[in-house]
């Protein structure tokens, strides 16, 4: 049932193919590195670099302090994480107002979830509420966002996404986003984007040849095309 | 767990909070370091990102306690904390600026630049770089020796912070033309550049120092296009493709700036058209970078056709219309900026204005004409102008409804004087309209605003509410004459066409040209009270005046020829007045001018004055001969203008 026109090159020929690329040990150890500093592995990367030599892009010790930041986010520690981006570097929410307002908002969350629904309504009065006058982009979220306090239980309510742990996540990769910005550094790591790459290249190829895949990324094995 | 609230828990909340404003500010005060410490970082977490919060310390006097803390420290950390907390408060907050500068503090935060601890210089930079980003930022003498040394020292710092303050202190306090060549002068691109390939801070500071200095310099821009045979040029060229919006923006404005200045350094079309649609690209962008995309878009397209036809293609009316009309509440300046692009775009392809009239956008213009903000409404106004210069629409009566007419007629009591001269603008084209039997604008009681503005301060309204005067007794009828004769009188027109700026004075004429145009009876008006228009326009003719008036003065004395006998007599009185000590013969002058509109006014004028089929023809020709008109005429034969050719041969 394979369309005869496509051209079908077998793993032999595919594995010569591959050999015939020539790639650079220090660009492979640059990847790595990159996906360490990003991501903020700051121990595996200082150790990585004692091994292999390589450069970090940016001074390991900032990464500390955005580590330090997210994870005080991923903890639910909202106030305790501004407090800390503020000592890293005062412009970051001084300019970004719609990450000072999700991180308000996960304060608010925190405190709802914590059931201080009397702390909850001051801080969103007190904090939220001006916000939303400041600039009226935020009005809709934040409608959501107080929606909360409304319910009785609300673990059941219709905005009860905003409990989840996965929104602690997002707000602290939004922030971890905002420090590396700050820092001229970007934001995502280079291996996710080959990985991509690769994804796409097969599927374009799929369309005019049958070859070998790699099927699992996270194995890179290659796959003969019967199977 | 409660559900409902009671007003009297809001309310306990908003003093209480005010209770612990107070307290953190009074702590502020202590005499001990730690607590004072303590109070000073307090504050600085709540106010950053907060302008609420900015605001009610401020109103407690916070930024006085700050700046005494500030000054009256050596400790490291204090210096820290309270420097960054006054930058926080100078950040995008004009009234922070001010209370900061207010407080006196600036000359220690210059200080603190030169502290052996990072931190303590970083956040030096930092305050000081947002209080340049103000207008309210102290002048920077860049002609100072010391000043520049201290400019340069901050340029070469290896800190960040330090050197993107110094290209901060370029942008926004270099405005002169002597400033550019200066700092041209002592190197300053030299240093810039090396900021290009810095971290992104840097270079966007560097993108905006650039775009201050070259403006409106070709020598600057010439300097540095030479750099390193321009190689800097095609980096910020590359950079308008950079992944973040704002080096795109900033890149290319610094292009425009250039474009501008120096075209020549644009041939490639290819490079003039990803210009403009990175720039529309960019218009979609939310915040400030869009803002600053749609001026300088407008700015990009001015005056240059072939580029606000790249724009048209590039589908840029849909573009901004779609923008328009999101409903939002869209920035002043992104708004001022749209509606100047679309004005652009609109003020001399024909295919533009249709294609915008057609996008049902009259609405949203007549809403803008009651913006705020002066500047919306300058734009809003000049939008119409150059979309009145369409005909077909013009006389489809598009604009020459209640609906449109109404907020424009008023805007000619707007308390802004750009409003005023940008209505008058739209105004005279709208009332070039003559399919319509009866004007809206004049119901309105268009007349005497045009009239009160014809004696404006400002010059610039005084010549366009002339200009409209000029185009709405275009062919006009006694009534509407009448109008304008109940109003003005001969002693106050002579004011009008005596008035001391030249563009004025010639809208005037052409006033009075359109005016004495038309039946006889019409000529009447310069003879009133003794033929006092007559003869001041005499007056100017003789007194050696510009083309453009020159042009206008002699079609008045066409119109006047074209009269009764009595009426071509004065004429002549006027061309040759008793005694003739002045052998100055302005007849000779103008018959001879390059202006083909002169000489062809002129020959009109005295065609009327000969015209067989009155009784004095015969006698005025002898005189004319004997000046020696008449043999000039015979000399102009051959006359390059064909209008004056067929005026000779009859």
């Amino acid at each position: 049932d394979q369309a005869t026109s496509k051209k079908v090159i077998t793993r032999d020929e595919w594995e010569k193919k591959l050999n015939a690329v020539k790639l650079r040990k220090e660009d492979m150890n640059t990847l790595v590195m990159n996906f360490l500093v990003t991501e903020g592995f700051v121990e595996a990367a200082d150790k990585f670099q004692r091994e292999s030599g390589t450069k970090p892009e940016i001074d390991l010790a900032t990464i500390t302090d955005r580590m330090a930041v997210k994870k005080a986010v991923q903890n639910g520690n909202v106030e305790d994480a501004i407090e800390k981006v503020n000592d890293l570097n005062p412009e970051i929410l001084d300019t970004n107002p719609e990450l000072f307002f999700h991180l308000q908002q996960q304060r608010l969350i925190e405190l709802i979830r914590q059931g201080k629904t009397e702390e909850a309504l001051e801080f969103a009065q007190e904090e939220l509420a001006p916000r939303g006058e400041e600039n009226q982009a935020f009005l809709q979220e934040l409608e959501k966002t107080v929606a909360l306090l409304v319910f009785e239980d609300a673990s059941n309510c219709p905005v009860k996404d905003l409990l989840d742990i996965s929104h602690r996540l997002k707000t602290a990769s939004e922030v971890n986003a905002a420090i590396l910005t700050s820092q001229s550094h970007e934001k995502d790591p280079k291996l996710p984007s080959l990985l991509k790459m690769l994804i796409w290249a097969q599927n374009q190829l799929d369309e005019k040849a049958v070859y070998p895949h790699i099927n699992d990324l996270s194995t890179g094995q290659l796959q003969n095309p019967s199977e | 767990m409660p559900t409902t609230t009671s007003s009297s828990s809001f309310s306990s909340a908003a003093s209480s909070s005010g209770n612990r404003q107070a307290d953190v500010f009074s702590r502020l005060a202590s005499s001990d370091p730690e607590v004072k410490l303590k109070a000073l970082r307090e504050v600085k977490n709540q106010i950053i990102g907060n302008r609420t919060k900015k605001l009610s310390f401020l109103k407690l006097g916070a930024v006085p306690a700050i700046a005494s803390a500030l000054s009256d420290s050596e400790c490291n950390s204090i210096l820290v904390q309270s420097a960054a907390a006054l930058g926080s408060f100078a950040c995008g907050f004009e009234a922070g600026v001010q209370a900061v500068l207010d407080a006196g503090v600036f000359p220690r935060l210059l200080r603190l630049l030169t502290s052996s601890d990072e931190k303590v210089v970083d956040a030096g930079a930092r305050s000081l770089r947002m209080i340049f980003q103000s207008n309210q930022a102290p002048k920077y003498d860049f002609l100072q020796e010391k000043n520049m040394e201290f400019l340069f020292s901050l340029l070469n710092s290896e800190n960040e912070n330090v050197s993107g303050l110094g290209a901060s202190i370029i942008a926004h306090a270099c405005g002169t033309t002597v400033e550019q060549q200066v700092l041209c002068e002592a190197g300053v691109l030299e240093k810039l550049v090396i900021l290009l390939d810095g971290s992104l801070s840097q270079r966007e500071a560097c993108l905006e120092s650039l775009a201050t200095v070259l403006k409106n310099n070709p020598e600057a821009v010439s300097r540095f296009v030479g750099l390193e045979a321009g190689r800097y040029l095609s980096s910020v060229t590359e950079l308008t493709k950079d992944r973040y919006p704002r080096t795109r923006l900033l890149s290319c404005l610094c292009l425009v700036v250039i474009y501008n200045t120096s075209p020549s350094y644009f041939l490639n079309m290819g490079t003039k058209s990803s210009l403009v649609t990175t720039l529309l690209e960019l218009l979609n962008d939310p915040g400030q970078s869009g803002d600053e995309a749609a001026l300088g878009l407008s700015s990009l397209i001015a005056e240059k056709e072939d580029l606000q036809k790249l724009a048209y293609e590039a589908n840029a009316i849909k573009n901004i219309v779609d923008i328009l009309k999101t409903g939002s509440e869209l920035h002043p300046k992104r708004l001022q900026g749209l509606f100047l692009s679309l004005a652009e775009l609109c003020s001399k392809l024909e295919d533009c204005r249709c294609s915008f009239l057609s996008l049902e956008m009259l609405d949203l213009l007549v809403n803008a004409l009651r913006h705020n903000n002066a500047d919306v409404r300058t734009a809003a106004c000049i939008c119409f102008r150059n979309a009145a210069r369409s005909v077909k629409n013009l006389s489809a009566g598009r604009f020459t409804n209640d609906h449109v007419m109404l907020p424009l007629v008023q805007l000619l009591h707007d308390p802004s004087s750009s409003v005023q001269v940008a209505v008058l603008g739209a105004l005279s084209n709208i009332v070039l309209d003559f399919s319509s039997p009866k004007s809206t604008f004049i119901e309105y009681g268009g007349i005497k605003q045009l009239i009160e503005l014809s004696k404006s301060m400002d010059p610039n309204a005084r010549c366009s509410a002339l200009r409209a005067l000029r185009n709405l007794m275009f062919l006009a009828d006694n009534k509407r004459k009448e109008l304008f004769y109940s109003e003005v009188k001969a002693q106050g027109f002579v004011s009008l066409i005596s008035d001391p700026e030249p563009t004025v004075q010639e809208q005037g004429l052409a006033l009075l040209r359109n005016l004495v145009d038309g039946c006889i009876n019409s000529i009447e008006f310069v003879f009133d009270e003794e033929g006092l228009i007559l003869d001041t326009v005499g007056r100017q003719l003789r007194k050696s005046p510009q083309a453009q008036m020159a042009i206008q003065g002699m079609y008045v004395l066409t119109n006047v020829a074209s009269g009764t006998e009595l009426h071509k007599e004065a004429v002549m009185q006027q061309l040759f007045p008793q005694p003739q000590a002045e052998s100055n013969n302005f007849m000779l002058k103008f018959l001879q001018s390059h202006e083909s509109q002169l000489r062809s006014a002129t020959v009109w004028t005295i065609i009327n004055l000969i015209s067989p089929s009155s009784p004095g023809a015969l006698d005025r020709h002898v005189k004319l001969r004997e000046e020696g008109i008449i043999p000039q005429l015979k000399n102009m034969v051959n006359d390059s203008c064909l209008d004056v050719k067929v005026h000779k041969r009859s």
